[in-house]
């Protein structure tokens, strides 16, 4: 069970890899994670101008079991801190994870005691969308770099063990924000 | 600051320290504002015998200035205050009392109201044409029953309690302001209720206004004031297990330093001062 | 026969990829496990605790049940009876009228005795 996990490396690997990647992005489903005023850009998004539904996304899943990508749109505040934690967690894998709007990546102007500054402190988070609120081409724009890199040339089995080992080794040399020189002036 | 206001709840801006506006602005008569000109005997012969009874008993009439604040926040000049305000002055005060006849069917409403429950007011302000009155807190439950069930006053609802924090105000730290509406008579007036920072309880209307139940567990939840006889005085806004009382003055921002690459900037209300 | 081949054709194809494909996700598709992911869907809160076995729960709904069981079953043969009256005799009508007798008895006791009372 979970071959996916266990499939080995080479070059049948990386056909296996294509073929699920493409059937992956064809088709995938957001979770209603609305939370404040960037969801209403979200549900524009879905609306008949900026048309999510063609590419497949038009079904917005109510329930975590269903769907596959999370949109956390709007500022989480530290009561809904564990609900949006909770909801992930239910979601099966594979998913993914787009923060919405500058309140949902960093915390946005609310820098304060009642909002988290940035979902990342609680989901692992694959694509950040700053905007006050991101229009929805900005959106679409999001859900395309999340499909081509992420959807499409996901690595399974053997090379998602090796492109996890090689992430964290390059997180442990890099240095900290704070050490790095020259790039605001 | 010699010049005292009898008008004017909201902070009014009087200028820098250096450039003092003129005076207060004139008011028309138009406008419904204390006059405090009938004596008790003109009152009792009336058509509204009570008001004499609206007020308890050796109210000043003059309010108190509640303090002096400088800029937005900060001390002023040399924090971090960058919004252009930091040269501002604001009096922060409480309008004179308004003495009774007071204009209107104000003077209806407060008739009506001393009759039932006599002397329940410590002060009556009135401000760009809306009324409020200052109840007593032992008398708080019996004015708002008054208020509801009579045929003369008969305001069903009441539209939000809120809450304010005055930390100069020793003894009076928290106030609970009701505001009412009646749909009948098409009137709105607001009763304020105060009660000190070491004993703050105020007894719960969710008994008379079921509707003010959420806005009571917020106002519990944002300043501390417990409201005596609420079926489940709980936080509302903040998690279960939160300490402390955010909306008061002297809750800190909670604000945490932005780290950027190569940089850090602290919490709006930690930065230094960028002027010489 | 012949119109309804493909018909059946499309009831097989939809029953073959329904067997295959839940089966065939369940083994190829990760499993990573989550303690969260066996909870029940209770919006992302903690769902209340339930008491043991369902909880105690008043006696009128076991006795309304019964009750609803009874007549039904009475309506069960009431109905073939109806159905059949035309070519029946007298004897049928007086069997009939027995048997409903009986159960009317019955419902006395029961109006009598409070079952039908919610409260």
């Amino acid at each position: 069970m979970g071959i996916e996990d266990h499939v080995p490396s080479g070059v049948l690997l990386t056909t296996v890899e294509a073929i699920a990647g493409w059937t992956r992005k064809a088709s995938f489903w957001p979770l209603t994670m609305g939370l404040a005023c960037c969801a209403i850009e979200m549900m524009q998004y879905g609306g008949p101008r900026h048309d999510a539904g063609r590419w497949g996304q038009e079904v917005f899943r109510a329930s975590p079991r269903q769907a596959d990508l999370m949109i956390v749109s709007g500022r989480v505040s530290q009561k809904m801190a564990p609900v949006v934690r909770q909801l992930w967690d239910q979601m099966p894998n594979p998913k993914w994870c787009i923060s919405m709007g500058v309140c949902a990546s960093t915390g946005g102007m609310f820098n304060n005691y009642a909002i988290i500054q940035g979902v990342d402190h609680i989901v692992p988070v694959d694509m950040y969308v700053p905007g006050c609120p991101p229009r929805p081409d900005m959106l679409i724009d999001a859900v395309f770099k999340l499909r081509e890199k992420e959807l499409q040339w996901g690595p399974i089995g053997a090379d998602r063990d090796k492109a996890i080992s090689e992430k964290e080794a390059a997180a442990l040399e890099a240095p900290a924000l704070l050490e790095q020189k020259g790039l605001m002036r | 600051m010699s010049e005292k206001n009898s008008e004017g709840r909201d902070p009014k801006v009087v200028g820098t320290a250096d450039n003092p506006v003129a005076g207060p602005e004139e008011v028309t008569k138009g406008e419904l504002i204390a006059e405090g000109t009938g004596s008790a005997s003109e009152l009792a012969s009336g058509p509204h015998a009570h008001l004499d009874r609206v007020l308890v008993p050796q109210t000043p009439t003059e309010g108190p200035v509640v303090t002096v604040r400088k800029g937005m926040w900060g001390p002023g000049h040399g924090s971090g205050d960058t919004s252009g305000f930091s040269g501002m002055t604001r009096i922060i005060e409480m309008p004179g009392t308004a003495t009774p006849p007071f204009g209107g069917w104000f003077d209806d409403v407060a008739d009506r109201v001393a009759e039932l429950v006599p002397h329940f007011a410590s002060r009556v302000m009135i401000w760009r044409g809306e009324i409020t009155f200052v109840v007593l807190r032992e008398k708080l439950l019996e004015v708002v029953k008054a208020l509801r069930d009579d045929p003369a006053l008969r305001f069903e609802v009441c539209m939000s309690v809120s809450g304010v924090h005055y930390p100069e105000m020793t003894g009076s730290e928290l106030h609970a302001v009701y505001d009412l509406l009646s749909y009948t008579h098409n009137r709105r007036i607001r009763l304020e209720v105060t009660c000190p920072d070491g004993d703050a309880h105020i007894p719960s209307v969710v008994p008379v206004y079921p509707m003010a139940n959420f806005h009571e567990r917020e106002t519990w939840d944002m300043f501390g004031i417990i409201f005596d006889g609420h079926p489940a005085l709980t936080r509302i806004l903040m998690p279960d297990d939160w300490v402390g009382h955010p909306q008061r003055k002297d809750y800190p921002l909670g604000g945490i330093p932005v780290e950027y690459k190569g940089a850090v900037v602290p919490p709006p209300d930690e930065r230094r001062s960028y002027q010489a | 026969m012949n119109p309804y081949i493909p018909i059946a054709g499309m009831v097989v194809l939809a029953t073959v990829f329904v067997l295959a494909a839940i089966p065939l996700s369940t083994v190829i598709g990760p499993a990573r496990y989550n303690r969260t992911k066996y909870d029940s869907f209770e919006c992302g809160l903690q769902a209340t605790p339930q008491p043991t076995n369902g909880g105690r729960f008043s006696v009128k709904y076991y006795v309304t049940a019964m009750l609803f069981i009874m007549f039904d079953i009475e309506i069960v043969f009431l109905y073939p009876w109806a159905v059949a009256f035309g070519a029946l005799d007298t004897l049928a009508v007086a069997a009939m009228i027995l048997f409903i007798v009986t159960v009317v008895v019955a419902y006395y006791y029961d109006l009598r005795r409070g079952g039908l009372d919610w409260d």
